[in-house]
């Protein structure tokens, strides 16, 4: 690995602070040309940061920044972007309204001043050919599937001469095919001489794909860049989780973090085998032969049959966009139910809204936190005693000062890291508001909690907590339907698997789990 | 006929300017509610240059740079302040009706109007009577179509357009190839400064060649219905803005027809009526408050 003449890109002693929190301090990282880099680390440990920082999107507060041997001035995209960096982001950042054409175009830089339709899908077409990125021209962003977006994407980035390429958690939003798909579109673009940072914190896929290995933690530098071959899965996740969080860690936990091989095993490190499978008295939820129409989030649901037992943790896998969140919006009254059946613990609820669903122990923790989940602006004990403002008659008087105590004492059961509870709920980090959300929505009343993508988002200690709590609340005799797109977080604490494509229930599998069989009900490929 | 085509267009060309400034701030993601003020500034500066100079370019001259200097105020109140644009935008509004009172009132005294001693040229002026009744017209008409074309292929042909569609659509995106969404909308919105500007001197030189407080009447507020009408795109907004001036010119014809059979204010009130329904429809048509709700947020993270 002796680097070549200059490096692609160098940093030399990066600080970056938002207000009082360091997101980097003292990052100095040469990366070499021609490799895939990785560089991972947790939720907060200054990747997504130090992606901004060598793209030019955020300014450091010291710092240099050499591109190609070349001192860039930092801050300035269209400098580093010359200088030949791009970043594709995380959360894809193109306009849902644009072609696929004009998606190409906004941000190139040669070629005539006034174009025709005709001829901005003809100077495009051939560029996206080359890249294996299949699409029309006259696709609309919005309409592409995930992965054809994320093509679409890299193809942004490559328009101009492009020598390194940063891709911002690219898998996150990719079925198992779609990782692989991606990750020999890169390989192909390394053999054409593009150095490519992948910041990941998936370590399976950082040992599949990667040359070296860069490990953020806390935003400061911890390991690397070290040749991928000289460390082994464990080593890596010592070194991203850092020694302190890592006792919290159950071994199934940890197994599901670093992707273990022989996943097959880690289901079954926890013992599924004595729950009943169906367990007598009334299921949790029962949804019989459910049909909506088309949802403004998602497609309509065709003929869904699910049953959640008790005691039972059912995982919902599937890429994203294929009726997830019009399951989670069918069951909390905002979908059009055209036909079908809903009972929760018993009780028939179709024609029931939402207040009566959550009467019969109905509990979602919703797909998005900070809009779906809590009103940012109000304070915590607001948020946290929203759930009792649908019962009892409407003029009602409220005592704030006795929710406050009681908001207080319940978030202190929860561990939420938080100075008074009258703090809004913006202030909490991710993991704090996910806490503060399963201290309302986790009550000793449900009967069926609904956690959509519960850990997005979150760190490991947080994420092991919801998982933790999860747990708990099936061993209470609570029903969970747990949705995810993280398919190690399904396989490790789901008793039964369903896989939905399309807005149908296509497959259901239970432990062990085989990740091929799930990706490829996943892609309708079987 | 020619008479209606004549009060359609009399009525419809300073909306389509306006409406016009008002579409290149909605691609720029700001819905410019500041249009009305900035159209009476453009009537009362054209007329007030003109008067207080007799040159027609000075007048023609001091309403655009006022109306860009209103948008820049705008811009800067929005964009740097970090003010809601509805309200900064209901705010100039406020700020040209009255400033152009204030105005009148210092220079004038307690006069009702001020009285132009020319207008704009006109056709029949420099075409000769070739253009038979349509001479009446002002240049301002002629250049009109044009304007709609130019800003229309600026706005969906050029890369420029993409990146100011960008900027409003989804600023993170912009930023993420180097371009800056604040100055994107500083340049659109001064553009639709200068628009402004010639929309309210087509009100006020084109046919009337007088300026009297609030005579814009609302016609900023309709022109930024035709923006929502017309979903944003330079040509369909034009077609909007003109179909509630035929609604008008119909009001005009039909105040002749009936006389005092029907009420003057019901005929007068039919465009604003036009425009209430067209709002509406295109409501139906594509989820308008919704796609409204979307654009007044500007992601950016």
């Amino acid at each position: 690995m002796a680097p070549s003449g200059a490096p692609a890109l160098e940093c030399r002693d990066v600080s970056v602070s938002y207000g009082p929190v360091a997101a980097l301090s003292g990052v100095s990282l040469r990366l070499a040309p021609g490799l895939i880099h990785a560089v991972c680390g947790q939720n907060g440990a200054g990747k997504t940061t130090f992606a901004r920082v060598a793209s030019g999107l955020v300014r450091p507060n010291r710092g240099a920044l050499f591109i190609s041997g070349q001192e860039v001035a930092t801050g300035n995209v269209a400098r580093a972007r010359a200088a030949g960096v791009e970043l594709v982001h995380q959360s894809f950042a193109l306009p849902p309204s644009f072609t696929v054409a004009e998606a190409m175009e906004f941000g190139a830089e040669k070629g005539t001043p006034i174009y025709s339709r005709r001829g901005l899908e003809a100077r495009w077409k051939q560029h996206l050919e080359n890249l294996g990125v299949r699409v029309r021209l006259r696709d609309r962003i919005r309409d592409l599937a995930v992965e054809q977006q994320q093509g679409v994407e890299i193809a942004r980035a490559l328009v101009a001469e492009a020598s390194v390429l940063i891709l911002d958690e690219p898998t996150a939003v990719l079925s198992p095919t779609g990782v692989e798909m991606l990750f020999d579109r890169l390989r192909n673009l390394k053999a054409g001489g593009v150095t490519i940072l992948l910041i990941l914190h998936k370590i399976r896929e950082v040992l599949g794909v990667a040359d070296t290995v860069t490990v953020l933690r806390g935003g400061k530098l911890v390991e690397g860049p070290l040749p991928a071959g000289d460390t082994t899965p464990q080593r890596l996740a010592h070194a991203i989780v850092g020694s302190a969080a890592e006792q919290a860690l159950s071994g199934a936990d940890e197994a599901a973090l670093t992707g273990a091989e022989g996943r097959d095993l880690g289901a079954s490190v926890e013992p599924v085998a004595s729950v009943p499978a169906t367990p007598a008295g009334p299921v949790a939820l029962e949804i019989a032969g459910a049909s909506t129409r088309a949802d403004p989030e998602g497609p309509a649901l065709a003929d869904i049959d699910l049953a959640v037992g008790r005691s039972e943790i059912v995982g919902v896998a599937g890429v994203e966009g294929n009726g997830q969140r019009t399951l989670v919006r069918m069951l909390a009254n905002l979908a059009d139910l055209q036909s079908g059946r809903i009972a929760l613990a018993g009780t028939d609820v179709t024609r029931g809204a939402l207040a009566a669903r959550r009467g019969a122990g109905l509990r979602i923790i919703p797909f998005e936190r900070n809009t779906e989940g809590l009103s940012l602006a109000s304070s915590l004990w607001e948020n946290w005693s929203a759930r009792q403002l649908l019962f009892g008659p409407l003029l009602k008087l409220i005592s704030p000062a006795a929710w406050r105590r009681d908001c207080d004492l319940s978030l202190k059961q929860w561990d939420v890291r938080y100075a008074t509870t009258t703090q809004p709920a913006g202030s909490l980090s991710g993991g704090n508001a996910q806490k503060l959300i399963l201290a309302r929505e986790v009550d000793a009343d449900a009967s069926l909690i609904i956690a959509a993508q519960p850990t997005r988002g979150l760190d490991v200690g947080a994420t092991a907590f919801v998982w933790k709590s999860l747990r708990a609340a099936r061993e209470r005799g609570c029903g969970v339907l747990l949705i995810s797109s993280d398919l190690d977080e399904l396989f490790d604490i789901s008793d039964r698997l369903i896989v939905m494509l399309s807005g149908r229930i296509v497959a259901e599998f239970r432990p062990p789990y085989s990740l091929s069989a799930v990706g490829a009900a996943m892609t309708g490929a079987r | 006929m020619d008479e209606f085509i004549i009060a359609t267009l009399r009525y419809g060309t300073p909306l389509v300017y306006v409406t016009l400034a008002g579409v290149l701030a909605q691609r720029a993601g700001i819905w410019n509610l500041g249009l009305e003020g900035l159209m009476i500034v453009g009537c009362c500066a054209s007329v007030l240059g003109l008067v207080q100079t007799g040159s027609l370019l000075f007048g023609l001259g001091l309403a655009v740079v006022l109306c860009v200097l209103g948008s820049i105020l705008l811009w800067f109140v929005v964009e740097k302040l970090r003010a809601n644009p509805i309200i900064a935008g209901l705010g100039l509004t406020g700020l040209g009706l009255g400033g152009t009172d204030l105005a009148v009132q210092a220079i004038y005294g307690s006069q009702a109007s001020v009285t132009a001693p020319e207008g704009l040229p006109r056709l029949g002026a420099i075409f000769g009577p070739a253009v038979g009744p349509y001479g009446v017209l002002s240049i301002l008409v002629v250049l009109m179509p044009f304007v709609v074309i130019g800003l229309w292929i600026l706005l969906r042909r050029t890369r420029f357009g993409l990146q100011l569609a960008a900027a409003g659509e989804h600023p993170f995106a912009a930023r993420s190839v180097g371009v800056s969404p604040s100055r994107m909308r500083l340049v659109a919105l001064s553009l639709g400064g200068v628009l402004c500007a010639l929309g309210g001197a087509e009100l006020a030189l084109g046919s009337l060649q007088i300026f009297a407080y609030g005579m814009t009447a609302g016609r900023g507020f309709m022109g930024f219905s035709a923006v929502i009408f017309g979903g944003g795109h330079p040509i369909g907004s034009s077609f909007a803005a003109l179909f509630f001036s035929v609604v008008g010119a119909i009001g005009i014809r039909a105040q002749l027809m009936f006389g005092d059979r029907v009420p003057h204010d019901l005929l007068l009130a039919l465009p604003y009526v036009a425009t209430v329904a067209g709002v509406w429809i295109s409501g139906r048509l594509r989820g308008g408050a919704r796609a409204a709700a979307v654009s007044g947020e500007l992601r950016d993270y």
